[in-house]
């Protein structure tokens, strides 16, 4: 069955839950991975939206 | 920073979101949007200031150090050049590369299918997912180096994230400078665009979504849908984080000639007009900077919330506008561009006089040309502009 398709929100360019899929496990603090994962997917996104709007 | 500098700066932001709110200052504020006016100010080529962001800085620190002002941009030359050649983009004549050094930057927009950055068929792909949509076809399209192999496409990649970054820190540093070394207020922060003037300016191209109307209406309002919460968080996300400035909305194809009532009505205005209730609901105005004459779309306009904007008049008449709205909205701008570079200094001080008798009485009017002044107004008349409503807009 594939997998469901999880909806790019504004400020996301690969949703974590996307991203955390690709890691068999995860041994110390999950949250702390999400944010620095989040915070520079973030920017990327930025960057894309930036290029579109005003540059 | 100095006490009297802070004390300046303190006074000028007073006196600027004073009026934004609709209210009578103590003077009228002073905001002129100089782009390359500075450059030639400053002694500056356009090349200079639109290739090298730090010569745009100090050309306005300049500027603001000589012009009694409240407000600028920190830097009102929106592309910067050096960075669209670095990640490679195909939207930009460059002054000093495709053009003379001392002429502005040129936009080329779309002008048909084939060279539409999104293909009428792309509809459904950009609604469904417009982030990847954007990384993944459009800007592979529109980067030049995409076509010159892995190494040149992922270096012109990279070379845009980091430029960007360095970018956006340079316009902290610069606000800093400006408030510290001339008491000068940073006019706005956060850039917001309608969803129907992206689908014009950088996606079809005007003449295709013109079409596009006619062809495949429910596309295009899906499309507009689809970019409405992106428009809304790209203009927070870079918008000043105190709520104390606006964002600018700067709107470009919703006027006569370019838009009939009934494609404003299905296409342009509805997600426009949510996302600015939007933001008012937040906490952030919008300077509505309405290029070309937007009278006849006023009817619209005065369907957001008092004091949700700052309405600012290009070409449109002033007069009316106030009539109209000027209740609900500050104003801004209506000295025309022609004037600071075809007048005399006292051609211009009649006009301001004319505006600020007309309009400004009661507050909520911010002085400005009607469109970002560049580097063909006379200097002596951007002075006169300054100067004058220094001495004559006094409450």
């Amino acid at each position: 069955m594939p997998d469901e398709k999880i909806e790019k929100k504004p400020g996301v360019c690969i949703p974590w839950e996307e991203k955390i899929k690709e890691y068999e496990k995860i041994t110390g603090d999950a949250e702390l991975i999400k944010k620095v994962w989040e915070d520079i997917d973030g920017l990327a996104y930025i960057y894309i939206w930036f290029v579109l709007i005003a540059a | 920073m100095a006490e009297d500098m802070e004390k300046l700066y303190n006074e000028r932001l007073e006196r600027y979101v004073t009026a934004m709110k609709n209210g009578k200052p103590d003077k009228i504020p002073v905001r002129p949007f100089v782009a390359e006016f500075v450059a030639k100010y400053a002694g500056f080529t356009c090349q200079e200031v639109t290739h090298d962001a730090n010569k745009a800085f100090e050309a306005v620190r300049i500027f603001a150090k000589d012009f009694d002002v409240d407000a600028v941009v920190g830097n009102m030359i929106y592309v910067w050049t050096g960075m669209t050649e670095a990640n490679s983009t195909k939207y930009y004549k460059v002054p000093g590369i495709d053009l003379d050094p001392d002429e502005a930057f040129q936009y080329i927009e779309p002008q048909d299918e084939e060279g539409a950055h999104m293909k009428a068929d792309e509809y459904d792909q950009l609604i469904d997912d417009p982030t990847g949509f954007l990384a993944s076809v459009w800007l592979p399209r529109i980067m030049k180096d995409s076509s010159k192999g892995d190494y040149r496409s992922n270096l012109a990649w990279l070379k845009g994230g980091i430029a960007m970054m360095n970018y956006f820190t340079g316009f902290g540093v610069q606000g800093a400078a400006l408030k510290n070394e001339s008491g000068t207020v940073s006019a706005i922060a956060g850039a917001l665009k309608a969803p129907c003037d992206i689908l014009a300016d950088k996606l079809r191209g005007y003449r295709q979504l013109s079409a596009d109307f006619f062809r495949r209406p429910d596309k295009v309002v899906a499309a507009c849908k689809a970019l409405m919460p992106h428009m809304k968080y790209n203009a927070y996300a870079t918008a000043d984080p105190t709520k104390t400035v606006p964002i600018t909305v700067w709107l470009h194809r919703g006027c006569a000639p370019f838009m009939s009532y009934q494609a404003y009505e299905k296409f342009y205005w509805p997600t426009l007009k949510q996302i600015i209730i939007d933001l008012y609901d937040m906490g952030w105005q919008v300077l509505f900077y309405a290029e070309g004459d937007w009278d006849k779309n006023l009817k619209y306009t005065a369907e957001l919330p008092e004091k949700s904007i700052i309405y600012h008049v290009d070409r449109g008449d002033i007069f009316e506008v106030h009539k109209q709205v000027g209740h609900k909205f500050c104003l801004s701008g209506g000295i025309p561009n022609d004037l600071l570079t075809y007048g005399t200094t006292d051609d211009v001080r009649a006009f301001c006089k004319k505006i600020i008798d007309g309009v400004a009485k009661d507050g909520g009017y911010i002085m400005d040309a009607g469109a970002i002044i560049q580097q063909d107004a006379k200097i002596e008349n951007v002075k006169a502009m300054v100067d004058f409503t220094r001495e004559y807009g006094v409450y």
